[in-house]
């Protein structure tokens, strides 16, 4: 992997307490949620460091030599700066790291297609967005993991999806902006899964219509914010938190009374946020504090006429996320999923007395072809081995074969991952019960069938 | 000159020759007992702390206290504390936030009430097998009071003429009159009983259960709640709560018309191969409805991204609006709004009360409030005008008062234990939190209550699900006994701990090298087994006992032939821990197994461990040689008569930790 070292400055010192904001025009076009222009590559944007301490003073230009530069992200110690840019116009956008303390730029990826939203992970590898060319399994943008120095390039998402503005809970578990692309467009939900792309799961669903615009940012009272559109169709924006404890079911809309448009967050002391901010839209954004007690829009920080203000961050040291262990092993070819009861699903409700009807078997459908039909057992169980790191849906069926259920979300699971399903499309906070399932008594079913024939490495973790 | 450099140069030169191989071999040495490459070097991180009789074992240890359980004077101003390690009862003025007496009890107090008079406290003594009678007027013990093996819970009859003691060892409830003195009655209760509570009116008294009845992996478990009539004194009931064990403690809304217990609810049956979405472990309480049909709803206190785990006390407010739950495993209260759970309960039918039970956000319907606490906090008490709540947080020596009106902390109450922090206490904090489970799922207590095993078989999805099913094993007094795992294949607790532990059990951050060396000081130094009071107390066999030695120790079968050496008990369990630290197969593997040897287990105080086997499958002892072992590979046993194995079967129950012979 190659690298290029630009010294932007020779200023050396800390930037502790300074704010790096990403700067762009004001009218910088419509954004589109899916190839990520003018939402998560800004172009001819650039970063720039601003010191509260002393707000008069100009902000510090940081990538005055990068055509574009967006999406900054500083790491727990404080001392790192990950960045994406384009060093000049037409480039390809990679990942770029900055000593905060030399302002030293290295370059971390170096690849033909775009990468964004870089964010440090709690073992050191990076963790980006990068969209794929000709992508067989059509997913556009995809979450990707590196070392520091850009090497051990690994694909971590596997379904047609694309994946932005991602960031680490305190858990050690990726968080991002996820929307289906095929076959068609769905709405944007917030996606968390390990590192290494194991245990995926839905963590925040809006509302129809919403869009979800900015990194989610946790603080340490156990919320995430983030910014969301509304679903009227107009341009408002607003800042959303959730509970982390429970998060398909905290949803707080924290400006519904302020007018204007937020466009990121960043947590300040306990309480309040960092925001951009437009009073109307089509003004260019500042930065203010926010009160998320009182919901209401604190001083203005720093504002400029002649750009917009995005994309704030404080540069300080902050709780470093739990490093998760993975079990994922590249040498193993499959991964096994166990689905305790397909008959459990969100579908039931007081009106059908919380039951469905018993389905027999269940179709395995991957991005062309069916990959394959499986009687599920009595009890309602199945136990699949399957192709790793390929996506797929799954449908519920009767004995007839007719469609029961789904298919649900799109899949995938990582070499030697075993995951686990409570049922089918069900409610994402039941929890298994406690049997022995009647599937796990037998040895799995082999999807695609071809898998049988694969000789692979055992691996045995307990 | 040229002497000291020449001096100087052999001595850097053997210094080299020294250091090199010997960091080498440290490293070596280092990274078999972790199990990994990167632990520090330092001898002292390990040595220093893990040798239970070595002189610095000693220099390291301090006398906690520990509490354990809370009763409150009628006034609301004293509050006497059970000092489980100081073996005392602590008695603390609450206005003087201070402990005014110390009285000296028997061996591990567990519980304390008083009577309504407030003149005389009860304190079961979990180790010595008895109950002291404390006067509170001069802070004398008056009288001890034999019970059942391991006697925890307590509670008077209405008419305060008898004491129900619950018996956690013998899972049996002593009554004692306490006129006489004497036991008049022994009833079996559930298994491994520990709370116990009168009903308002007075009517029946509550026992709880802790572990689940013995079952085979993949039937149905049930956990008893033992309803005895308080007039009668006979059992009315036996209701098994479903999927459900560690029902600690109960207690009743003041109408009567609820009883509460707390509860856990494992995945024991699920294969264990994540930790998200409940898959280890969920949390909460049953609620069992006294009118009716009596039936058991159990409900969750856990939320889909965090749980609260290892629920010990509960106590309800005077006025039944509030009931508050101690959780031990991560140092919070959980408030409940009992309005809220019965307006839930009375808009579900039985489908929703099913999906329920197993519902994460359900908890947002009526727990209102998360109290953080200090350490591993157990039991609660409350002022008699319930303003107050009183808690024992064990790991931290101290008894926090809350105002029930606000939840906030009122004061603390140190009881004047050490300051210092051991290596050893601290491993003992680890394994009581579940801090180090992904979301806080669950502590290494949850599956191993008080250091011992809690009688269920996991699936622990090794190769493939469904396979490989594991009897949990304890934790007490191992030392002396590696390697762990039923393989055999971890050879120190450091590497149990370690790396793939957190790769396949709690799925999160491994432990930190200091936090590592410290749990494994507290495995390895601090767990020790209770005295087997039941079936050997003094040491001296009974006749069915000595018989059964000898069987254990025979070199010859009963037609005079030479038992080969392989097939002697003895050979593979030799005292004093009845280990020979090897694998064997003794034709245990079953179709789910992969094939491997067996470690040989420990069987001091096997009598406490059922079920048996690596994956539980022999229910008694007896079982392990009548249902399965008939091919002689687990020990020639096919000559024996039924009086043999019976005999046998004793001299195994009498085996008792090294530590009490000659005591």
């Amino acid at each position: 992997m190659s690298s290029s070292l630009l010294l932007v400055t020779c200023r050396k010192g800390s930037m502790e307490g300074m704010i790096i904001f990403t700067r762009a025009s004001i009218k910088s076009g419509i954004p589109d949620y899916v190839t990520g222009n003018s939402w998560r590559y800004l172009m001819q944007s650039s970063l720039a460091a601003f010191d509260p301490e002393n707000p008069d003073r100009m902000p510090e230009s940081l990538t005055g030599n990068f055509f574009s530069a967006c999406s900054p992200e500083i790491s727990s110690d404080c001392k790192w700066m990950l960045f994406a840019g384009q060093q000049k116009q037409g480039d390809p956008w990679q990942i770029w790291g900055m000593n905060l303390d030399t302002r030293k730029v290295t370059q971390i990826t170096s690849a033909s297609e775009n990468s964004t939203d870089p964010a440090f992970l709690p073992d050191g590898r990076i963790l980006f967005t990068r969209s794929i060319e000709n992508d067989s399994l059509k997913s556009g943008h995809a979450l990707f993991t590196c070392n520091a120095n850009g090497t051990n390039l690994t694909r971590i998402t596997f379904n047609p999806h694309v994946y932005f503005a991602s960031s680490v809970l305190l858990d050690g578990r990726v968080i991002a902006i996820s929307k289906q692309v095929f076959p068609q467009i769905g709405n944007p939900v917030m996606m968390v899964m390990r590192p290494d792309g194991t245990k995926s799961e839905l963590f925040y669903k809006g509302n129809d219509g919403v869009e979800l615009f900015s990194r989610g940012r946790e603080t340490s009272d156990g919320k995430i914010f983030f910014v969301e559109s509304d679903n009227s169709g107009g341009n408002k924006k607003s800042i959303v938190s959730v509970n982390y404890n429970r998060p398909l079911h905290t949803r707080i809309n924290l400006t519904s009374s302020v007018p204007g448009v937020f466009y990121s967050v960043f947590p300040l002391e306990p309480g309040k946020l960092l925001v951009s901010y437009s009073p109307s839209g089509s003004d260019s954004c500042a930065l203010y504090d926010f009160d998320t007690e009182k919901r209401t829009l604190g001083k203005q920080l720093f504002s400029s006429s002649d750009y917009s203000v995005l994309e704030a961050v404080v540069v300080r040291e902050h709780e470093k996320p739990k490093k998760l262990p993975s079990e994922v092993d590249t040498e193993v070819k499959t991964g096994l999923l166990f689905c305790q009861n397909i008959t459990v699903s969100g579908l039931t409700s007081p009106e059908n007395n919380y039951s469905m009807p018993v389905a027999y078997s269940i179709e395995i459908i991957g991005i062309d072809s069916s990959l394959g039909v499986v009687e599920v057992k009595e009890d309602g169980s199945f136990y699949l081995k399957l192709s790793a790191d390929m996506p797929f849906k799954i449908k519920t069926m009767d004995s007839e074969g007719n469609t029961l259920n789904g298919p649900g979300s799109w899949i995938w699971i990582r070499p030697n991952e075993r995951r686990g399903c409570v049922g089918c499309h069900e409610d994402h906070e039941m929890v298994p019960a406690n049997r022995f399932a009647l599937a796990v008594r037998n040895q799995p079913v082999s999807i695609p069938v071809h898998t049988a024939g694969i000789r692979e490495k055992e691996v045995e973790l307990e | 000159m040229k002497k000291i450099l020449l001096i100087a140069g052999v001595v850097i030169l053997l210094g080299l020759i020294i250091f090199i191989p010997g960091k080498k071999w440290a490293s070596e040495h280092v990274n078999y007992n972790t199990a990994i490459n990167d632990h520090p070097l330092m001898c002292t991180n390990c040595h220093l702390h893990i040798h239970k009789k070595s002189p610095f074992a000693k220099l390291d240890d301090a006398d906690y206290y520990s509490p354990m359980n809370i009763a409150v004077s009628n006034d609301g101003i004293l509050i006497y504390v059970t000092a489980q390690d100081g073996n005392a009862l602590l008695v603390a003025d609450t206005e003087q936030g201070k402990v005014v007496k110390k009285v000296t009890v028997g061996n591990k107090p567990h519980s304390v009430i008083i009577d309504k008079a407030g003149k005389k406290a009860y304190v079961s003594n979990q180790w010595s097998d008895n109950v002291s009678v404390v006067d509170l007027d001069n802070y004398k013990v008056t009288d001890t009071l034999r019970t059942g093996n391991g006697p925890a819970g307590l509670s008077l009859s209405s008419d305060e003429k008898f004491l129900y003691v619950v018996n956690s060892f013998s899972s049996d409830l002593t009554i004692i009159d306490l006129e006489s003195g004497i036991e008049r009655k022994r009833l079996t209760t559930g298994n491994n009983p520990t709370g116990a509570q009168l009903s308002p009116d007075g009517e029946e008294l509550y026992v709880t259960s802790r572990r689940a009845n013995t079952a085979h992996y993949g039937e149905s478990m049930f956990s008893d709640l033992t309803i005895i009539n308080d007039s009668s004194k006979r059992i009315k009931a036996y209701l098994g709560v479903q999927s459900a064990y560690l029902m600690e403690n109960v207690a009743f809304t003041p109408s009567g018309d609820l009883a509460i217990v707390t509860l856990v609810r494992p995945k024991n049956m699920v294969p264990s191969i994540q930790v998200e979405r409940g898959f280890m472990m969920t949390h909460g309480f049953g609620v069992l409805e006294r009118k009716g049909d009596g039936r058991i709803i159990q409900l969750l206190t856990d939320e889909p991204n965090a749980y609260y785990p290892d629920p010990f006390d509960i106590v309800i407010t005077p006025d039944g609006k509030r009931a508050f739950i101690s959780n031990s495993g991560v140092n919070f209260i959980t408030v409940v709004d009992i309005d809220s759970v019965r307006k839930l309960i009375s808009g579900s039918t039985p489908e929703m009360l099913s999906l329920w039970s197993d519902h994460l956000g359900i908890s947002s319907r009526y727990v209102i409030k998360r109290i953080p606490t200090g350490a591993n906090p157990k039991g609660l008490a409350l002022s008699p005008d319930g303003k107050t709540l009183f808690v024992a947080e064990r790991l931290e020596d101290r008894i926090s008062v809350f105002s029930t009106d606000n939840m906030e902390t009122l004061k603390t109450i140190n009881l004047g234990g050490p300051r210092k922090i051991t290596v050893t206490r601290k491993g003992r904090k680890l394994l009581n939190n579940a801090g180090h489970t992904f979301q806080n799922q669950y502590s290494c207590y949850t599956c191993h209550p008080d250091e011992h095993e809690d009688g269920l078989v996991y699936n622990m999805a090794s190769i493939d699900m469904g396979r490989n099913l594991t009897n949990t094993q304890s934790l007490r007094d191992i030392s002396d006994t590696p390697p762990f795992k039923w393989n055999g294949k971890n050879q120190t607790v450091f590497k149990q701990d370690g790396m793939r532990f957190s790769t396949v059990l709690t799925r999160t951050e491994p432990f930190s090298y200091k936090n590592l060396d410290a749990i494994s000081s507290y495995i390895l130094t601090g767990i020790k087994y209770p005295p087997n009071l039941l079936f050997n107390p003094s040491g001296k066999l009974t006749e069915a006992q000595n018989r059964g030695k000898i069987v254990f120790e025979r070199t010859k079968d009963n037609f005079g032939k030479e038992i080969p050496e392989k097939n002697r008990c003895v050979t593979c369990h030799p005292a004093p821990y009845f280990t020979n630290l090897k694998q064997f197969d003794v034709s245990t593997l079953a179709a789910s197994d992969d094939s491997i040897a067996f470690d040989t287990p420990h069987l001091n105080n096997i009598y406490a461990s059922p079920p048996y086997l690596h994956d539980g499958r022999a229910k008694t002892l007896e079982e392990i040689w009548t249902l399965y072992g008939k091919d002689d590979r687990h020990g020639l046993t096919s000559d024996m008569t039924k009086n043999d194995l019976n005999d046998l079967v004793e001299f195994l129950k009498s085996l008792r930790s090294p530590d009490y012979v000659n005591k």
